[in-house]
């Protein structure tokens, strides 16, 4: 895959390198450990990379055949607000990523499944440098009032509480979090980027495939150290549970879900995208293949759990009791299915599209009362996670909405009011991630541009 | 045996490959594979490749550009690693598996691959001769210790 890598503007390289600063003080660390870690890769480069063999034509949609647009003035009016929309939710996820992941990186209790992270931090953050270059490198003028400098402000602004899709503003409980958002969470986004990789926008489509390349690893990050902890729990390990990786697996896997926005069944979420030929699937058809991808990591999990519990039984012998387990939902050969991991019904839990704030228990079951149907949440949910702010703001518009005091629609639209809700540069000497090169803030050549 | 795709390599191919080795070496390795197929995938996700077949890994090969290594300087596309179940041997999924390998050294611009095959791997040997390869003018040369 042939690509051109490009730095920008130095007032946006210096915003996103000071942001760093803040928000992923241990993003030095990747370059002492790389030789370690991954000792034949070439280094860490935070730069935007752009393949050089994109289709030039657009591929789908009413403009199917057309040239590919090369800047945002080029796409119709319409395509262009929606690319923009696409850009700054891709920039809000990638850099928010990185605020969860930070909280709890430290306590990894093995240092290479905490050199995979932070190495997957570093790649987001190139996947955010990445969005802000898309902005900043054309003239979005035609399509909004709002400057450059300050959509890129508006961006790095952001922080757990405040960004664009749910699933950014949740904190981490635990290192199982970042394992377990590698698996899933990572997975839509290699979703997103995938159904991307056709968008008649070319600068952004050009962007996807080195994207996707890396996100290849974040989904392994995620995977191969759950597969080892099913091991470990398989054998008795006290410190690693089953059920703790459950209780992550199902605070992440329904907004995960979300991520893919409207996807109520016979609805049309996603489907403009698709005619102006920005993606490839709508978001239903995403999801319900995503939601295939995640059952099969789970297979995956449990079939190496059986493995370890079971180690008398051959391969064929351990496979066949995996599939009775799953069929009849019981117990056999010393395993219950309920120790297994599984997952929940799509409409359980859920803030926005099919199932928000209805009464669906973890299995797909219905409830009459607000009460039972908070106390299933509540019981598949990671302790530490149902104290917060997140599970009680829900459970709240629950009981609102079935009460007949809240409107669904308004229900769907709000969002728990966390504590932090902004994040301008907090250095005493400056408001603003994005420094003017000619302004107060800095004069001459090679002045740093934040204290 | 229903019809064969195949496409690049993924995490979730982690227990195809490991009942592939399995049913060849009768060792049971995942921690091993997950280190070469994270390893794999870290480098370029889109070089490997594996054969499926009625939603399970049939086959699989592993491998890389790297250049620099004994002295030849030249970018190399490496077949490091393959396999392929016993039960769908003889019906061209190696051959596939290759020809996808091959077609992305290609369009990384590299003009040559290699290969290294244990002598007595006489089946291995056949197949990788079968698809093109043949001896190259570079000795292995190995010192016991």
């Amino acid at each position: 895959m042939a690509e051109t890598r490009r730095d920008m503007p130095r007032e946006y390289h210096e915003a996103v390198v000071h942001w760093q600063k803040h928000n992923f003080p241990d993003y030095p660390k990747l370059a002492q450990l790389w030789d370690r870690y991954f000792p034949r890769d070439e280094p860490f480069c935070l730069c935007a990379k752009l393949a050089d063999d994109v289709n030039p034509e657009i591929q789908l949609g009413e403009r199917k055949g057309q040239p590919k647009a090369l800047s945002p003035k080029e796409l119709p009016e319409d395509a262009a607000h929606l690319l923009l929309g696409q850009i700054r939710a891709q920039a809000s996820t990638e850099f928010g990523s990185i605020q969860q992941h930070e909280g709890t990186l430290a306590r990894a209790a093995d240092p290479q499944d905490q050199a995979w992270v932070l190495r997957v931090m570093a790649e987001e953050l190139r996947h955010g440098y990445q969005m802000v270059h898309l902005l900043t490198s054309q003239d979005w003028s035609p399509v909004t009032d709002q400057k450059p400098a300050d959509m890129v402000e508006e961006i790095l602004n952001m922080n757990t509480g405040s960004h664009v899709l749910a699933a950014f503003n949740l904190e981490f409980d635990s290192f199982t979090d970042n394992v377990v958002f590698a698996a899933l969470i990572d997975r839509v986004g290699k979703y997103q980027l995938s159904m991307q990789k056709v968008s008649a926008y070319e600068p952004y489509a050009a962007s996807m495939p080195s994207m996707l390349k890396e996100e290849a690893f974040h989904l392994a990050a995620g995977v191969v150290p759950l597969r080892r902890w099913v091991e470990r729990a398989a054998k008795g390990d006290a410190l690693v549970t089953m059920d703790a990786i459950q209780k992550s697996v199902t605070k992440w896997f329904l907004r995960g879900l979300e991520m893919f926005g409207d996807d109520r069944p016979g609805g049309h979420g996603g489907e403009d995208a698709v005619r102006m030929g920005l993606k490839d699937m709508n978001n239903r058809q995403a999801q319900d293949s995503y939601i295939a991808e995640v059952q099969k990591v789970l297979d995956d999990l449990n079939e190496r759990y059986v493995r370890a519990k079971r180690p008398d039984l051959s391969r064929d012998d351990a496979d066949a009791l995996y599939a009775k387990l799953k069929r009849e939902k019981g117990s056999a050969d010393g395993i219950a299915y309920q120790d297994l991991l599984r997952l929940p019904d799509r409409r359980f839990f859920r803030r926005r599209g099919e199932g928000a704030f209805q009464m669906y228990g973890f299995d797909g079951q219905t409830f009459d009362d607000p009460e039972k149907c908070i106390a299933d949440v509540a019981a598949h949910l990671p302790e530490a996670y149902r104290a917060s702010v997140d599970v009680r703001h829900w459970s709240n518009t629950l009981r609102k909405v079935h009460a007949g005091e809240v409107p669904l629609k308004d229900a769907i639209k709000s969002m728990p009011r966390l504590a932090r809700v902004g994040g301008s540069c907090p250095c005493a000497r400056s408001v603003r991630w994005v420094m003017d090169v000619d302004g107060s803030g800095a004069s001459g050549e090679g002045a740093q541009l934040h204290p | 045996m229903a019809d064969v795709t195949v496409r690049p390599l993924s995490e979730l191919d982690l227990d195809g490959i490991t009942r592939i080795d399995e049913r060849i070496t009768g060792r049971y390795r995942p921690e091993v594979w997950e280190e070469r197929v994270t390893y794999y995938i870290r480098r370029d996700a889109e070089a490997s490749q594996v054969a499926e077949s009625g939603g399970k890994v049939v086959g699989f090969m592993l491998g890389e550009v790297r250049g620099g290594e004994f002295g030849l300087e030249e970018a190399t596309g490496w077949l490091d690693f393959m396999g392929v179940d016993p039960d769908a041997r003889g019906k061209g999924v190696g051959g596939r598996l290759a020809d996808a390998l091959l077609a992305h050294f290609r369009s990384a611009g590299v003009h040559v691959a290699r290969t290294m095959v244990r002598t007595e791997d006489e089946q291995i040997l056949g197949f990788v001769r079968s698809i093109g390869f043949a001896p190259a003018p570079i000795s292995s040369l190995e010192k016991r210790l």
